[in-house]
């Protein structure tokens, strides 16, 4: 898993948290890159793990909520970190039918050596879009986060239904609906 | 934020940025390899590129590559020079306006051909077809094709290869087969028809013989006949041998005598004329088909010209009257004979085709003239036929050149004369012709060598 998803997760604790709790369960994990990473760097994603199960138990909070508010902040990140994504993009249907053509294979042009989850966005309608998410990382909840940090990004009404397809969480079904 | 935190993020981010730089030199050198590695498939690929092109451009045969909506994605040069069309053209249009219109949308289902192709991995056997240049003009093509996948498309490599020379060729080899054969057979019925000539000669002679004979004998016999007559009328005025006369008369009632007083010298004059006529063609046949000699000897042209005529009478009795303006001073030329007998025969049938294309149903004119023009003989051979355009004129002596339909030319008579009078005859062969009013072919013979030819003999 790349490196920047690290470096967020642990910027995202010392803004919605505190550095101080950032340092405490980093103290906690025990994790080979010693919690150093670098954007560009690849770290195994169970790192992740530990760090977001350590900050559930220091702040009480279930796993899935804060895997879900970090994909949610995570979106918000992108936008800044990578404007050309989002240029000339009007509503969030149209990104996220673009995340695997257009994001993820810049992606892998950067990073030959990187896995990017599956997404595959259909549209069931005008106001309707099928997303799912496939990676044997297990992120589900992330997606779930993103999404919603797309939907909330681009101002629009909608509903986002989750259906888990699998009980791991690595392949999970949304759909999304514009509100009329 | 507390100096431990502080402390503690400074050594990770100075452990991160060490990484970072690790990471940064080992992307550098991969990246410097793979560019390496890029540039070296780059000459290779351009090197195997320019290879194929020149393999390509040197084939004898038109190579185009073209992908599945028929637009043409690669030719080489040949294609540009057969078609008339540079590849900027070429690249992107629909190969199949490069096939005539007639040929086109069987040319589109040789698609399935060329599957079957791929199934049996081959692609010797070759089928004909009709190409078009970028002017308009088609020409008789064999082309063999092979399909390729590449990068999940389809490919079609279709080698078209331009046998307008060949077919020619073998155009020409028919002709000359065709001509030999004939020629063959000519000489074998000349060496017959002298023999039969001669044959028919002895049978012509009696008949002419005993014509004659009859002729005089039933001059004769009309002299006796009206004395009988005197006779009669003798004895019927003095009264005597009354049941003889009215026999007598009975009889000439009976033959119709003054009928055959009429008819019989008619009848034996046509007869006697007609085998005057057997006799002249004969004699003309013998003579005509005479066999050749490698030598010259002095000819009467006139006569030759007229033994012609006769033999080839068939050829224009039904399409033009014949008019001879022979010079009566002509002297002797020196000629291989049966040769130059081939060249009028050839000037005059050639003269009734050109008639005969007019489709006139009035007869048309030849007229045929010998004069003397210095050390010159020269023969004139007119016709009242369609004329030859300025364009043609160029060709006509040219072998195997005919503006007649099938089976009426083979291109060769203009070609033998031309050859035979300049060549052989040391003579000068030229036509004047205007379109819709006629044709004058004009030969003229050297008589200079005709007083040393006779010396020698």
């Amino acid at each position: 898993m790349k490196g920047i998803l690290f470096t967020e997760f642990l910027e995202m604790v010392d803004q919605k948290f505190s550095p101080e709790l950032t340092e405490r369960i980093i103290d906690q994990v025990d994790v080979p890159s010693g919690c150093a990473y670098t954007t560009i760097g690849t770290y195994d994603h169970t790192e992740l793990v530990q760090l977001v199960v350590q900050l559930s138990k220091e702040t009480d909070t279930p796993v899935t909520d804060l895997v879900r508010a970090y994909g949610f902040y995570l979106f918000e990140r992108f936008v800044r970190t990578y404007p050309r994504f989002f240029s000339g993009i009007k509503d969030a249907f149209t990104f996220l039918e673009g995340v695997e053509s257009i994001v993820h294979a810049e992606v892998r042009k950067l990073y030959t050596d990187s896995k990017p989850p599956m997404i595959t966005a259909t549209r069931q309608g005008d106001d309707k879009l099928e997303v799912i998410y496939e990676s044997q990382r297990c992120l589900g909840d992330a997606a779930h986060g993103l999404i919603l940090g797309c939907v909330d990004y681009f101002g629009e009404k909608m509903s986002v239904e989750r259906q888990d397809i699998d009980d791991s969480g690595s392949s999970v079904r949304f759909l999304l609906t514009r509100a009329s | 934020m507390d100096t431990d935190v502080l402390k503690k993020r400074l050594a990770r981010e100075k452990i991160a940025r060490r990484q970072a730089e690790s990471l940064l030199e080992t992307k550098s050198r991969d990246l410097y390899l793979a560019s390496e590695q890029v540039s070296k498939s780059a000459q290779l690929i351009k090197a195997q590129s320019q290879q194929l092109q020149a393999v390509l451009d040197h084939a004898m045969a038109s190579i185009f590559l073209v992908d599945e909506k028929d637009q043409i994605v690669r030719a080489n040069r040949v294609a540009e020079l057969t078609f008339e069309v540079s590849k900027e053209e070429m690249l992107g249009t629909d190969f199949f306006e490069l096939f005539s219109p007639e040929t086109r949308e069987a040319a589109r289902g040789y698609d399935a051909v060329s599957e079957l192709h791929q199934e049996l991995n081959t692609s010797d056997k070759s089928i004909e077809s009709v190409g078009q240049r970028k002017g308009g003009a088609t020409f008789p093509m064999e082309l063999a094709i092979t399909q390729l996948d590449m990068d999940g498309s389809t490919f079609t490599v279709w080698i078209l290869k331009d046998v307008s020379a060949r077919k020619e060729a073998e155009e020409r080899r028919a002709k000359l087969e065709q001509e030999l054969s004939q020629t063959q057979k000519l000489e074998s019925l000349g060496t017959l028809a002298s023999g039969i000539a001669h044959e028919i000669n002895t049978p012509v002679q009696y008949v002419s013989d005993n014509g004659h004979f009859l002729k005089d004998a039933f001059t004769d016999l009309m002299k006796v006949l009206e004395a009988q007559e005197t006779l009669l009328q003798a004895a019927e005025a003095a009264g005597v041998l009354g049941d003889e006369i009215a026999a007598v008369k009975a009889c000439k009632d009976d033959a119709d005598i003054d009928f055959l007083k009429e008819e019989v010298p008619t009848s034996i004059a046509q007869g006697l004329d007609g085998v005057a006529r057997i006799s002249k063609i004969v004699t003309a046949i013998k003579e005509f088909s005479h066999p050749g000699t490698a030598e010259k000897s002095l000819v009467d042209l006139n006569k030759a010209i007229d033994t012609t005529l006769t033999v080839a009478r068939n050829e224009w009795k039904y399409i033009a009257e014949v008019e001879t303006k022979f010079a009566d001073n002509l002297p002797m030329v020196p000629c291989l004979p049966g040769e130059l007998n081939q060249v009028i025969l050839n000037m005059v049938i050639n003269a009734a085709h050109a008639i005969e294309s007019l489709n006139k149903e009035d007869l048309g004119k030849i007229t045929i003239e010998t004069l003397q023009r210095g050390k010159m003989a020269e023969i004139r051979i007119s016709d009242t036929g369609c004329g030859i355009s300025d364009e043609h004129k160029k060709q006509i002596f040219d072998p195997f050149f005919t503006t007649k339909g099938v089976g009426k030319g083979t291109g060769q008579g203009l070609s033998i004369a031309y050859s035979s009078i300049t060549q052989k005859h040391d003579g000068t062969i030229s036509v004047e012709s205007e379109v819709g009013v006629g044709t004058t072919f004009i030969i003229h013979l050297p008589v200079g060598e005709a007083e040393a030819l006779k010396e020698a003999v």
